[in-house]
């Protein structure tokens, strides 16, 4: 019988980096004296790392935790395609307890990263309609599951694409995401119809709003409703992303240019 | 009637001494606790906490609220001390003793503004630093140092006049520093500071707002964006950014299609 420690060996065998997962410091001080490269991936930089890719969520699927670590790094440079990687990842507790081989090849890029990085909107405004979403998800409405639609940046056009179902509850407002007071707001808001439009820099333009656009050749998956129809092809017609609570299985999607991007289950959260 | 004269003379000014030392501490001690309480009342202990004096006093074992009170204290411990002397006329000189009562309130008022400018100083500073926190500019942190050195440099010159120092000279060096710091705010926010206060009427009334299709001098465009201090309008490719005193200086278009 091999020793334990040859399991483990053949799974960190010949990688060309390692990247860690929010590690705490003492454990990135020893990777460091390790020959091979080390990528961190946190959602803060914590352990002043030099390559540094930054997670705006706490994916609670390990899969897209890393595929988003992979991702980043592929986008700026930090590994080559076909690289073999070691991740080193908590999937249990909160320090790192699983060491994962994976090949960083096309088939990583889901376009999370992308979605967060190269979207008109700020990543920190769309990880904040993300987390309302989420948690929208989680508590619902008086305990009642409840859809909503966000449609994040590009407001300008958003807004001429789109018409007003009745009167605009933000109209001389200046509500940001992210303010404190917002979660509970669009809790109540979320039982109006029709979608909420947020400017790229996070100011809640309007709520109510019905979305026009041509919904040509936009593919989202079957058996999704209306909501995603609407959401998904106004991400086609202009720069804007979606994120879209959907009332009938309470998961969290996120469209870009017309596709499916993310799927989050809130309860992971 | 009682002549009072007599308790001055001979051994009997040794036991009015006394008395009045007695009496003095008490009062003190008193005044003391009075202050402590009247302070805690006035939620003094909440005001200062945070801040770098607290900190300090901290540091040494006190608290500002205790620091306070200690200082009538003492004050009137002094006051006690000087008077039971002359009672007892174990001072020399009475010119000395006329300076000293004199000098004594001034020095204790130069104290108190002095320890009052420096928690308002710290106070100042803690505020202005969480108002800033949101502008993301590293090299924001020296304004509310500025602001703190300000206050105590003011409360040092007031402290300083009330014992008498020649002010004039440091005050010459206030208004020189007010003045850049004018002039410098005045020329250099110039922009900034008319494009924030035509920003706050676009903000507050919109007469425009995100999506609506406008025209601001020679650009045309889709509203995206509205802050304080610029208008971002967006035509097919370009993404104009117009400072807010622009929009009132030529006006804005409100272009409507139907």
């Amino acid at each position: 019988m091999a020793d334990l420690r040859e399991l483990a060996a053949d799974v960190v065998e010949d990688v060309d980096a390692l990247f860690l997962f929010s590690p705490s410091g003492s454990y990135y001080e020893e990777c460091t004296n390790l020959d091979t490269d080390v990528v961190v991936i946190a959602p803060e930089n914590t352990v002043s790392a030099d390559t540094f890719v930054e997670l705006p969520l706490e994916f609670g699927d390990v899969r897209n935790r890393i595929k988003f670590g992979i991702e980043g790094a592929l986008d700026r440079g930090l590994v080559e395609g076909g690289d073999t990687l070691a991740c080193a990842v908590n999937l249990f507790s909160s320090d790192i307890d699983t060491i994962s081989r994976v090949r960083a090849d096309d088939s990583m890029r889901s376009g999370v990263y992308d979605l967060f990085v190269n979207s008109r909107a700020d990543p920190n405004v769309i990880r904040d309609v993300l987390e309302v979403a989420v948690e929208l998800g989680k508590k619902g409405q008086k305990g009642e599951p409840v859809g909503a639609l966000f449609v994040v940046g590009d407001a300008g056009k958003v807004m001429n694409k789109s018409r007003p179902l009745s009167y605009n509850p933000f109209e001389k407002s200046h509500v940001h995401v992210g303010d404190p007071i917002v979660n509970v707001m669009l809790k109540e808001f979320s039982r109006l119809d029709g979608a909420f439009v947020i400017s790229d820099s996070g100011k809640i333009v309007s709520a109510y709003r019905y979305l026009e656009p041509s919904a040509e050749g936009v593919d989202i998956p079957k058996g999704l409703g209306a909501r995603h129809m609407a959401g998904g092809a106004i991400t086609r017609d202009t720069n804007a992303i979606s994120i879209i609570l959907s009332e009938s299985d309470g998961l969290v999607r996120a469209f870009k240019a017309g596709e499916l991007i993310l799927e989050l289950d809130p309860e992971d959260y | 009637m009682v002549d009072w004269q007599v308790l001055l003379v001979g051994e009997f000014r040794y036991v009015l001494a006394l008395v009045v030392l007695v009496v003095g501490f008490v009062v003190g001690y008193l005044v003391g606790r009075l202050n402590k309480r009247l302070l805690v009342a006035a939620h003094v202990p909440e005001a200062v906490e945070g801040t770098t004096f607290e900190r300090t006093v901290r540091s040494l074992g006190t608290t500002t609220v205790s620091l306070f009170a200690r200082l009538s204290s003492w004050f009137i411990y002094g006051l006690t001390i000087v008077v039971a002397l002359h009672v007892a006329q174990l001072l020399p000189a009475e010119v000395f003793l006329v300076r000293v009562t004199n000098f004594v309130p001034d020095l204790f008022v130069a104290a108190i503004v002095l320890a009052v400018g420096f928690v308002v100083a710290d106070k100042a500073e803690l505020a202005t630093s969480e108002r800033l926190k949101s502008v993301k500019v590293p090299e924001i942190g020296i304004v509310p140092r500025i602001v703190k050195y300000s206050v105590v440099y003011v409360s040092a010159l007031v402290a300083a006049g009330q014992i008498g120092v020649d002010v004039g000279a440091l005050l010459v060096m206030l208004g020189a520093f007010l003045i850049a710091v004018i002039i410098f705010a005045g020329l250099a926010l110039r922009d900034l500071l008319a494009a924030s206060a035509a920003g706050v009427y676009l903000l507050l009334n919109q007469p425009y707002s995100i999506g609506d299709q406008v025209e601001i001098g020679e650009h045309h465009g889709v509203v995206q964006e509205m802050d304080v201090f610029v208008t971002l309008i967006e035509s097919d490719n370009q993404e104009y950014i117009v400072p807010n005193h622009l929009v009132f200086r030529k006006g804005a278009v409100r272009v409507r299609e139907y």
